[in-house]
């Protein structure tokens, strides 16, 4: 059995039930993203996809940078929350306007076209906060939800962890602390 | 009477509380547990991994499991969730890595109690409150990272005077008799793989043979995730200038994260074990066995019947015949017992054998 209290009084066993039922009556998302519908996900992988594109590594999209933002959304990017949502229509809206389809389903060279005109109009400032999450999710720390199998760590040569040996000095032989006063 | 009404009620809610959870959570098992957004990661995971014949509740617990935490644990989880606190992603707690252990042993009684015959099965007490250690030594963060890495604070939140005086003991008493290097530190259960029996039988290896399997995994306790073996480094390691020959036996590559060289990659430095001389390109996997880290016995998987001197290599002296010998049989030569050179008669019959 799990570690911790042993008694159950009366106000946590009616906590416990409270949540319990909520639990119960809670049903299966709708979709994987916390945040983003489906389509605004699917939008905002095609773009950070274009910033990071996949070559001999992985890019944004297979290293999990949607879920990164999608993950700090509900957390540190709270405030960003409508932002995201603006640019995404924003976006979508001009691939539509210059190309009659969603951005997700244009080329990626046309997608790199529209993302070029997108940054020097009026969402420059909603550009360069994508841009940013972007590398902020490729190449943090997996922990945060992006750099998925440290994606970008392997790719730099970085080691997920590295070897770090520790010297074996005593405090009562100066001679054994390596110098180190 | 009110008491009687409000503890009536209460037990008919868990009459009927109990059996629905439980009957929510089974009908919809595996997937249940991946209602909220945060679990499906961890449910992904342990969908493609090699225990993954082994269902949620037998580690985790279900809606029947006695224990008060476990359910408290998740209606927290479940209020959060619903205020909007959702965590970045579910972990397990310390106290939780600790009855996991228990569990393992249900389906490894074997592995088990190798472990619990080896070093790596000590407990928090004589590693945190070692009179000697401590007076000569400075206790701190980063000695967590190898012992004790799946305790949730600091040093000082667990040991208590942090100077070389004493006498120390542990802020929460409970922690003495903690295993210090659980099975979470060296395998993560929701690692990617096919489950052992079946990977064995196809690939048609023998079981005398070792095999790479697939949990291995460095707790990494900054992170607070398992990090595959796969990914971990294998230093370059070297005596003087010379590169040590190193053996791929990537599973090394967990030891290396405790028993490491310090920066100058130097053989022997900090807690390096990296074999030299005879046993140089050796991997730890060699000699050590995995859970027990016992090496009785292994001489003879290279040493048949006598060594290339014609002696019992058990009863050379080195540190396995003898741990004060002055002939560490991690890093021993020919010329430490032959200083003045191989003898002739070796030397002819060695070329005789050739």
């Amino acid at each position: 059995m799990l570690t911790g209290v042993k008694s159950l009084n009366r106000r946590n066993f009616l906590v416990t039930a409270a949540a319990a039922g909520t639990a119960a009556c809670t049903g299966r998302p709708e979709t994987p993203w916390r945040t983003l519908t489906a389509d605004e996900a699917t939008t905002l992988e095609a773009w950070c996809e274009c910033l990071i594109p996949e070559d001999s590594d992985p890019g944004a999209k297979r290293a999990g940078v949607v879920r990164y933002i999608d993950i700090q959304l509900t957390r540190k990017f709270k405030r960003h929350r409508k932002a995201y949502s603006q640019a995404i229509n924003a976006l979508d809206k001009l691939a539509y306007a210059q190309n009659r389809g969603p951005f997700a389903a244009l080329s990626f060279d046309e997608r790199s076209l529209l993302l070029a005109s997108f940054e020097k109009s009026e969402n420059s400032k909603a550009f360069n906060m994508v841009l940013d999450h972007t590398l902020q999710g490729y190449f943090g720390s997996p922990r945060h939800g992006g750099n998925k199998d440290y994606a970008s760590w392997r790719m730099l040569g970085v080691p997920p962890i590295p070897v770090r040996g520790r010297l074996q000095y005593s405090l009562l032989d100066p001679e054994s602390n390596g110098g180190i006063s | 009477m009110k008491i009687a009404v409000i503890l009536g009620l209460i037990l008919f809610a868990a009459f009927l509380m109990v059996p629905a959870a439980s009957f929510v959570y089974e009908s919809g098992a595996p997937g249940a547990c991946a209602r909220c957004h945060e679990m499906a990661v961890p449910v992904d995971q342990w969908a493609g991994s090699a225990h993954r014949g082994v269902t949620c509740a037998k580690c985790h617990g279900d809606a029947l499991t006695t224990d008060a935490q476990f359910h408290m644990t998740n209606a927290r989880r479940v209020v959060e969730h619903n205020f909007g606190q959702v965590a970045e992603r579910a972990q397990l707690r310390p106290g939780d890595v600790f009855a996991i252990l228990q569990r393992c042993q249900n389906c490894h009684p074997q592995e088990y109690a190798s472990w619990a015959a080896g070093p790596h099965s000590v407990k928090y007490e004589p590693l945190f409150l070692d009179k000697k250690h401590n007076s000569e030594r400075h206790l701190m963060d980063d000695c967590l990272r190898c012992h004790g890495m799946h305790y949730a604070g600091g040093i000082r939140d667990l040991v208590t005077p942090l100077n070389n005086q004493g006498p120390w003991s542990f802020r929460d008493a409970s922690m003495a008799d903690k295993p210090a290097i659980p099975c979470l530190t060296c395998h993560a259960i929701h690692a990617h793989g096919n489950p052992l029996k079946g990977h064995v039988r196809k690939a048609g290896i023998s079981r005398k043979e070792d095999v790479m399997t697939p949990s291995l995994a460095f707790w990494d306790r900054r992170a607070r995730e398992s990090v595959s073996v796969a990914l971990l480094p294998l230093p370059a390691v070297h005596e003087g200038e010379r590169p040590v020959k190193m053996s791929p036996d990537q599973r090394q590559a967990l030891c290396y994260q405790c028993h490491a060289p310090l920066g100058n990659t130097q053989v022997r430095s900090g807690d390096d074990r990296t074999p030299v001389g005879v046993h140089e390109g050796l991997s730890c996997f060699a000699c050590h066995d995995k859970h027990k880290q016992s090496t009785r016995a292994s001489c003879a998987n290279c040493h048949p019947k006598m060594s290339n001197c014609e002696r019992d290599v058990e009863t050379m002296d080195t540190t396995f015949f003898n741990k004060n010998s002055g002939h560490n049989v991690h890093f021993v030569k020919c010329a430490d017992c032959h200083p003045k050179g191989i003898p002739a008669k070796k030397a002819k019959l060695e070329r005789a054998r050739q």
